[in-house]
């Protein structure tokens, strides 16, 4: 083709114009008169189309709130992420029962959407920047995890979206000077507090601990939480390590605590490697006369799959469906407990008793600015503002947020396993029983 | 000393596990050259169908290991037939691109069917042990070794003393040559795919009662499968069990002396400089080309 001279090619292109299309003068009339005639039917059908689509599509959105949401749906912290979901779905249900949010005596439906991180910080941030860019939504709430929600949050700073989360707690998401990011739960290291505090009211107190954590955000504070909490109390720690989330065997590393013999196990976990811990735990005989962890425990998971292997196992907890605590949307924090297991067939873990609370929070705020949708740059500056004055009582206990963002209105509650039930055993004025102390070893139990 | 003897042993039985779900592995590579991407799905399904078994009928998960044979055969044999088959005697690119797509498809099948959510199966005796001079040995970590030793002795047995297995090795060696012979190629390498991934079922189903599973487990096991099969020999069956047990004992001694971070970093340090000096294995024995 390349050596061909280019009139080859060229010729019979022209021929064929000639000889097919403009046949004749009154022929090239009418094929003109049809042309116009179809680009005025294209230029109706458009017309129509784009009114049908401003009128049901932006025209019927202005009519409700979109919030979205970037969340660990899958991955490593899936199961953790699909709770905040749930409880999100479970806060928009109940307010689109009542007809949405109540906004100068008109209601506005809620209309959420999550998308998938899938356990992924930076999937998040690129995730939550869609949401604000591309779908513009109207809010956005945290998904699970300090790391997804540290990289989350920072976009959502960049757009001055209000971003509030109740399933992220590591010290440097409050530590950044950000005006827009809030959290129902508080600091990590905060978090752990009573899961040492505990050992006050333990006889014989113990003396000496260990500390292992896995190497991320969340959980790593957590260990410096109990180091310092640890000292406080005069507990010995004889040794703290922390190892990657992805390890696959704990035998050999608890293999090292155990030949230490520590009073207490602390564990700086989720879920998975509570779970893990107990198995391995088990497999190698080791039994302190004391294990807690900052998270993992709470989740309903953790004893359905473990049984009665979780007996003795502390917690460190949020929130407890026997607070004497009540808001009007949800009623009593057991009221709460109870709906939500009439629509999950389970009970709300206190990260999701916390994430409902933040959408709630979120929801009084916007009732009282008396903002409505589609939401514009400056109410999102207003509703910021608003959260940091808030001071407001909820099931979840009350919600006020300090400087940095954490909710410094919230003790912390440690639970444990007696029976095969989460029990408040601290502090006493929630206490429901005393803890179980110590630990019965696995071949007597 | 007792320490180290028990850091020792922890690392034996771990390589017992990791040989237990590496021989199916090192069985389709060697026999095909497949480096199957979808391996720690095939683990996957294993754990689950005996944790559904055992959640609703309450069956033994012991119990449930035929039942796992049966499937994961007839679903590898399957696999291989309709779709392995097409791209086998492509460049490798091909069948890498082919196997890491299913396993992306079954990962998220299994994530649809099963949620997110981890599981593990608790047995009224899971996490026992014997306590031999001190030594703790837990019982379904010594039954999966047991059982690793079995798959390895049973795989020589059906390679060497069966028609089957001449086939397989006829197949593996020189497969033109074994075409001409009358061996029906693309049969034998279902078959092979078949056995290896129903070996690796029988670890799904022991994995469960220690481990927790979940949809999206899969890959770390088909890393570990790979460092083992490296380790022991590519395509060479018995170093799945050495290649387990020295990366095993590698990981639990780094775990329980140094820090349990490193152990990580220390296998991909032991793989690295096992494909340099020695890439045909521990022993020697292993593909290379």
């Amino acid at each position: 083709m390349g050596s061909e001279p280019s009139h080859f090619l060229m010729k019979p292109a022209v021929k064929e114009v000639e000889g097919s299309t403009y046949r004749s003068e009154s022929n090239r009339v009418i094929i003109l008169e049809r042309r116009e005639f179809m680009r005025k039917i294209c230029l109706g059908l458009i017309i129509v189309g784009l009114a049908t689509f401003l009128t049901s599509g932006i025209g019927s959105a202005q009519q409700k709130f979109r919030i979205g949401c970037a969340d660990p749906l899958t991955g490593i912290f899936g199961r953790d992420g699909n709770l905040v979901k749930d409880a999100y779905t479970f806060w928009a249900d109940l307010v689109n029962s009542k007809g949405g949010i109540e906004v100068k005596g008109k209601r506005y439906p809620v209309e959420l959407t999550f998308i998938d991180d899938k356990s992924i910080a930076a999937e998040n941030a690129k995730f939550t920047e869609k949401l604000i860019t591309e779908d513009k939504v109207d809010f956005v709430l945290g998904g699970f995890g300090s790391d997804s929600v540290f990289a989350g949050s920072a976009v959502a700073e960049k757009y001055k979206y209000p971003l509030i989360s109740g399933a992220a707690s590591s010290n440097k998401l409050f530590d950044r000077g950000f005006k827009y990011y809030f959290s129902t739960i508080g600091k990590a290291t905060e978090e752990v507090r009573g899961c040492v505090d505990i050992v006050q009211i333990l006889s014989p107190k113990p003396k000496t601990g260990a500390i292992i954590g896995a190497d991320i955000l969340f959980t790593a504070l957590a260990c410096e939480g109990y180091k310092k909490y640890a000292a406080q109390n005069g507990i010995d720690i004889i040794l703290f390590e922390l190892f990657p989330i992805t390890l696959q065997d704990y035998n050999s590393m608890l293999l090292k605590v155990k030949q230490k013999n520590p009073d207490v196990l602390f564990v700086g976990s989720h879920l998975m490697v509570a779970m893990k811990t107990i198995k391995a735990m088990k497999e190698i005989d080791f039994t302190p006369k004391m294990v807690t962890f900052s998270y993992g425990p709470t989740v309903p998971d953790f004893v359905k799959n473990l049984g009665k292997d979780t007996e003795y196992v502390l917690a460190a907890s949020e929130w407890a469906p026997n607070l004497p605590c009540k808001d009007p949307l949800f009623g009593t924090a057991k009221q709460f407990n109870e709906n939500y297991f009439k629509k999950y067939g389970r009970y709300p873990d206190y990260v999701e008793a916390a994430s409902a609370a933040g959408a709630y929070a979120m929801q009084i705020a916007v009732e009282k600015l008396g903002i409505t949708p589609p939401v514009k740059e400056e109410d999102r500056v207003r509703l910021m503002e608003e959260l940091h004055k808030q001071n407001l009582i909820t099931f979840y206990g009350v919600v006020k947020f300090a400087a940095g963002g954490a909710n410094e209105a919230h003790p912390p509650v440690v639970v444990q396993v007696q029976n095969g039930k989460l029990v408040n055993v601290f502090p006493k004025d929630a206490a429901e029983a005393a803890p179980w102390y110590p630990v019965k070893p696995w071949k007597e139990r | 000393m007792l320490l180290f003897l028990q850091s020792l042993l922890n690392g034996i039985l771990l390589g017992g596990i990791y040989a237990s779900y590496s021989a199916g592995f090192s069985l389709i590579f060697g026999v095909m050259g497949v480096i199957n991407l979808f391996h720690g799905e095939m683990v996957m399904l294993g754990a689950f169908l005996t944790y559904w078994v055992f959640t609703l009928f309450h069956i033994d998960p012991f119990l449930t290991i035929p039942l796992s044979i049966i499937s994961l055969f007839i679903f590898g044999y399957l696999v291989q037939r309709f779709v392995i088959n097409r791209v086998v005697e492509e460049p490798p690119m091909i069948s890498y691109i082919l196997t890491f797509g299913i396993h992306l498809i079954i990962a998220y099948t299994a994530l649809w069917i099963w949620t997110a959510d981890f599981r593990t199966v608790t047995t009224s005796y899971s996490g026992f042990n014997a306590n031999i001079g001190g030594m703790i040995v837990p019982y379904a970590r010594l039954a999966t070794f047991g059982l690793a030793l079995l798959v390895v002795v049973g795989l020589y047995i059906l390679l060497y003393k069966s028609e089957v297995g001449r086939a397989i090795q006829a197949t593996a060696q020189d497969k033109e040559m074994a075409r001409l012979m009358g061996v029906n190629i693309n049969r034998i390498y279902a078959i092979t795919f078949g056995v290896g991934a129903a070996i690796t079922g029988i670890a799904g189903s022991l994995i469960s009662t220690y481990f927790i599973i979940f949809p999206q487990m899969g890959l770390p096991y088909t890393i570990i499968a790979f460092c083992v099969v490296v380790l022991g020999g590519m395509g060479y069956i018995p170093g799945a069990l050495w290649g387990g047990l020295v990366l095993g004992v590698v990981q639990s001694l780094t775990a329980t002396y140094l820090n349990a971070g490193l152990s990580g970093a220390f296998t991909f340090i032991l793989l690295f400089m096992m494909l340099v000096v020695r890439p045909a294995g521990i022993l020697g024995k292993g593909v290379v080309e």
